[in-house]
């Protein structure tokens, strides 16, 4: 269980988030949306306290994520675990060594410095690898993948962190149709099969209603919907992306996903 | 070394097959074909050592012994102060007390003098030399440069300017254009143009090329491509390298005054060699603190542009 209280994150005058309540069961997959600038990144980048919130509460499993500090905070990043919109692999290290990289917590100072790494948890990288599919890349360096291949790796790296949370920042942003659908796909499959809540900043209205349970609405740092995707109306939607009423507003323009080509309908009057 | 190795990671799962153990078998050809080239290069390593210790017979015990002459030789240049005249002005003659302050550094007038001059020097040289490295940074960076030609023509310009000392172009200098402060300022602009235009195209090589591509995509000629793609991003870095070239130029200032070509050096060397007394140890002491002064100066100018992202 995932709960954020009043949680505030200000720079300067500028409230990036302002005021959040949040409370998300475990297992539970969340589309968060809004404009670019509504805050969402920054509300996961609090949640894993890669950044700093101003004021408010975030617990999980009723351990105070706040107030960590030191080993504790590490601990806590490790288990929750961040897939980045540009993957954040580090190219010039193979993919093997890259989704190592996720058990970096459990290790001392030498073997981490020394990247030694026992028979088993080569094993965890390499299962974790071949549930993408990238498992016969494994001796490569990650900058010769392509985009959809590194956000796959990526993916991986989580998993071998064994969360319990894992976060997503705008994970398909960057990527075609294909490797958008492959990449949901895992993600939706990792929260079922694995019962691991998925906090997933989503850019287009269809992959959130596609995929998540719920989704959550922000408007300049506030919550402004938060409910199932059947409850969100065009009405609300107009609202969370700011648009004026008589605006055109479709999510088919925006959407990325690959759908069945529509039948050309027939001409009027043709035989 | 690694490059090569890349076109044969890539490997095949079959299908049904355990893919855990199919990577240990790859992991483990791949470990054993890299061991032997791991261990002839340190064997290589090691065999070049040993021999570049013999030759330089660089064994401890020379230097053990060596090492109390270091102090006989700081013995004779110590001032002989006595506590009881420190701090004594001029007698009756108009002549100093040894062993007061005032006899120690009664030249300090002609010492602040090339003090400042070797300041001047450093900054002179600085400037001109980074002017230099700046132009020759952009043809000198393979991702920025126009053609290839351009590129081998910076990259030789700047290794030939920092291949020579600073010393050996202010000898030749000097013979040319005479004694003083000119040959040492032009001699260390040199030097500064061919380390800086290294450091500085490294600094381009780095640099994003989307901003490049931004500017050429408007329709802006290399020029622009330069002044906007690329200087805004590496600027920062620019001027960080050229202050701590500005504390390497004012130890060289202070030292190319050996062959005649301005600064506090030329009073050094003429202390040296004229009387090899305390006068020495005085120069010294002014060197010391001038150069500990600057690099003060400069490392917090330096950490507080580095986080400075409005810089032009």
């Amino acid at each position: 269980m995932l709960e954020i209280t009043q949680l505030t994150k200000a720079f300067g005058p500028n409230k990036a988030v302002d005021n959040i309540t949040l409370s998300v069961p475990q297992g539970q997959m969340v589309g968060v949306i809004g404009r670019s600038g509504a805050g969402k990144s920054t509300l996961l980048r609090m949640v894993n306290r890669l950044a700093e919130p101003t004021d408010g509460k975030i617990l999980f499993g009723g351990r105070e994520v706040t107030a960590l500090r030191g080993r504790a905070l590490y601990a806590w990043r490790a288990e929750c675990a961040m897939v980045f919109q540009q993957f954040n692999l580090v190219g010039r290290m193979s993919v093997i060594n890259n989704v190592l990289m996720g058990r970096i917590f459990h290790h001392g100072f030498a073997t981490a410095m020394l990247q030694i790494f026992g028979p088993e948890e080569r094993a965890l990288a390499i299962r974790a690898l071949d549930r993408l599919g990238m498992a016969h890349t494994a001796l490569q360096r990650a900058e010769t993948l392509s985009g959809g291949q590194m956000q796959r790796v990526a993916i991986a790296r989580a998993l071998v962190q064994q969360p319990k949370l894992m976060l997503a920042d705008e994970p398909i942003a960057s990527l075609d149709p294909l490797n958008a659908k492959v990449v949901m796909d895992a993600l939706r499959t990792i929260n079922r099969e694995d019962g691991i809540t998925v906090l997933a900043n989503l850019h287009t209205l269809d992959t959130a209603r596609t995929y998540c349970d719920r989704i959550v609405g922000l408007m300049e740092g506030r919550v402004v919907f938060d409910g199932t995707p059947d409850q969100l109306t065009d009405r609300q939607a107009r609202e969370i992306y700011g648009a004026e009423a008589d605006d055109a507003f479709s999510e088919g323009v925006t959407s990325t996903s690959l759908r069945p080509a529509q039948p050309v309908r027939a001409l009027e009057g043709a035989e | 070394m690694a490059q090569s190795s890349i076109a044969t990671t890539g490997f095949v799962i079959p299908p049904g097959q355990d893919p855990v153990s199919v990577f240990e078998k790859h992991r483990a050809e791949l470990l054993r074909s890299r061991l032997v080239m791991n261990i002839t290069l340190i064997v290589l390593f090691l065999a070049l050592l040993i021999v570049s210790v013999i030759i330089s017979r660089f064994y401890p015990e020379r230097l053990w012994n060596g090492l109390p002459r270091i102090f006989e030789y700081f013995g004779t240049v110590m001032p002989s102060l006595e506590a009881d005249k420190l701090f004594e002005g001029r007698a009756e003659n108009g002549k100093a007390v040894p062993g007061s302050l005032l006899f120690w550094y009664s030249d300090i007038g002609k010492y602040v003098r090339l003090l400042f001059e070797t300041i001047l020097m450093a900054i002179t040289a600085t400037m001109l030399g980074v002017a230099l490295a700046f132009v020759l940074s952009f043809p000198a960076a393979r991702n920025l440069a126009l053609t290839r030609w351009s590129n081998i023509l910076a990259r030789r310009t700047a290794e030939v300017f920092r291949g020579v000392p600073e010393i050996v172009i202010a000898l030749v200098l000097v013979f040319a254009v005479g004694i003083g402060p000119l040959a040492g300022v032009i001699a260390i602009a040199i030097h500064t143009a061919g380390a800086l235009g290294k450091l500085f195209s490294e600094v381009n090589e780095n640099a994003s090329m989307r901003p490049v591509e931004g500017v050429r995509s408007v329709g802006g000629n290399w020029f622009a491509e330069m002044r906007f793609g690329v200087v805004p991003q590496v600027l920062p870095n620019f001027v960080s390298y050229a202050l701590l070239r500005f504390e390497i130029n004012v130890r060289a200032s202070s030292i190319v005054g050996f062959v005649g070509a301005g600064g506090i050096g030329q009073e050094l060397n003429h202390t040296i060699s004229f009387y090899n007394d305390d006068r020495v140890m005085a120069v010294l002491i002014l060197i010391v603190l001038l150069v500990t002064t600057i690099d003060l100066i400069s490392e917090r100018v330096r950490t507080r542009l580095i986080g400075r992202e409005n810089l032009i």
